[in-house]
């Protein structure tokens, strides 16, 4: 599941439970799946830590058995 | 033509001329062709039969010499000046008096900046009839990329600030950076080389190609037919954000988004974290209310039952007593004291109802009784 479907699929149980178009076992069946959801996305935000890598070496090394013609 | 050498045991020598006279005629094999560059240097006198000019590459300051038949030349009327640009058809040669070499030009066009718009506006009529422009092509942006792939120069401005604009919108954002050259003759090429190279690596799920501010010159390899098709035909999405504002290089066309600035470009490609967070706990605090509620409710509806059930009883007996009146009516209408109210009597013979006249005799004694109360009486007649 990516985070897109998670956020997504939250939005929707949050509808649905705004609207109270759900009955009581459906509705905290829908809070667990919330959270559950809600864990996911968090998760996915604090788990990843920011890195900047470089590609450097390939495209160097393509160049340097590719001279430049005269 | 071969050059003569000469033995020395077994080592052949040439003499200059000889060895100028075998490059000469090596290079003249060599085709005719375009030479793009500025002019410089140009020397021109009316006793030599040859112009002279030094043709300089702006990119690079690669220089080459020229020279043009003098009659060729002058018949063109082009009044050349320092810095012009020109297009110079001709054909490598060797001078072989000096062994300096040249490009012996054949034609001359000046190719000014109108000519070079012109150019490119052809080129963008074309590859808009390709539609390679074209809206439909133009592949959604992901929300949250895996890695995002960055060619950039070595420009160290550019570089930083969409780094910078990246990691402050999004922090824990993963970028694969990648230098190329995005400046001069091999740009195009290099930019090319480098989308390819990213595309090759895992989890790449967009790619933006950064470049600062330039003269049009230097944004020229931003609308090279080739890059241009290399970003339209990229199997990940791009973002291009090169040069500023009102620059507009074709590959900007081609692109699935283009950016005016840096923080542009990091505003399409990640989602600002802060904002996913409080979304998300808006979320959370959805999740909750609206379970409480349905808690509440079903609750609610509990008590109601519940109130419904302590009436049940009393409703019970309520509905039992009406009943009980009705059937207690309906008996009374039934019962033959309803009838004698009515001003009927009953006549009995001894213990018998008299139904029918041919049940007594005159002179029989009858019981007669009515609503209220009764008596006795004889019968005087049978009819």
């Amino acid at each position: 599941m990516t985070f897109e479907e998670a956020q997504k699929e939250l939005e929707e149980i949050v509808r649905r439970l705004e609207t109270g178009e759900a009955p009581l076992d459906e509705a905290l069946k829908l809070w667990e799946r919330g959270e559950e959801l809600y864990r996911f996305c968090r998760e996915r935000l604090e788990a990843a830590e920011g890195r900047i890598e470089e590609l450097a070496s390939r495209v160097q090394d393509t160049k340097a058995t590719n001279p430049e013609k005269p | 033509m071969k050059a003569e050498a000469i033995e020395y045991g077994d080592r052949r020598v040439y003499s200059v001329g000889a060895f100028n006279r075998g490059v000469a005629s090596w290079l003249a094999r060599l085709p005719t062709v375009w030479v793009e560059g500025e002019v410089t240097e140009l020397r021109r006198q009316e006793r030599w039969a040859s112009v002279f000019f030094t043709l300089k590459d702006p990119a690079d300051g690669a220089c080459l010499g020229v020279s043009m038949p003098r009659g060729r030349f002058d018949a063109l009327r082009l009044e050349l000046a320092d810095g012009d640009r020109v297009h110079v058809y001709g054909r490598p040669e060797l001078y072989e008096a000096r062994g300096e070499f040249r490009l012996r030009a054949l034609s001359l066009e000046r190719f000014g900046l109108g000519d070079h718009l012109a150019a490119l506006e052809r080129l963008k009529q074309k590859l808009a009839a390709e539609g390679l422009f074209a809206a439909e092509r133009k592949r959604p942006l992901p929300f949250l990329p895996r890695r995002i792939g960055l060619v950039t120069g070595n420009d160290a401005a550019a570089k930083r600030d969409v780094l910078t604009s990246i990691q402050t919108r999004f922090p824990p954002a993963h970028v694969l950076v990648a230098e190329t050259y995005v400046q001069g003759p091999r740009a195009a090429g290099a930019v090319i080389e480098t989308l390819r190279a990213l595309c090759g690596e895992p989890e790449i799920d967009v790619i933006v190609v950064a470049r600062g501010g330039g003269s049009f010159e230097d944004l020229l390899p931003f609308s090279d037919e080739r890059l241009v098709r290399a970003v339209a035909d990229c199997a990940v999405p791009i973002v291009t954000a090169v040069g500023h504002e009102q620059d507009t290089p074709l590959c900007d066309l081609a692109a699935d988004a283009r950016a005016s600035t840096p923080s542009v470009a990091a505003r399409l490609v990640v989602p600002d974290l802060a904002e996913l967070l409080q979304r998300l706990d808006r979320h959370r605090q959805g999740l909750e209310r609206g379970t409480r509620r349905a808690l509440e409710r079903e609750r609610q509806r509990l008590d109601r039952t519940h109130e419904r059930l302590g009436r049940a009883p009393r409703l019970l007996v309520e509905r039992g007593r009406s009943r009980l009146e009705q059937a207690a009516g309906r008996l009374k209408a039934l019962s033959p004291r309803g009838t004698l109210e009515r001003g009927y009597a009953i006549v009995r013979a001894g213990d018998e109802i008299v139904r029918s006249s041919r049940a007594v005799e005159p002179g029989q004694g009858v019981d007669v009784e009515l609503a209220e109360g009764g008596f006795g009486a004889r019968v005087e007649d049978v009819k």
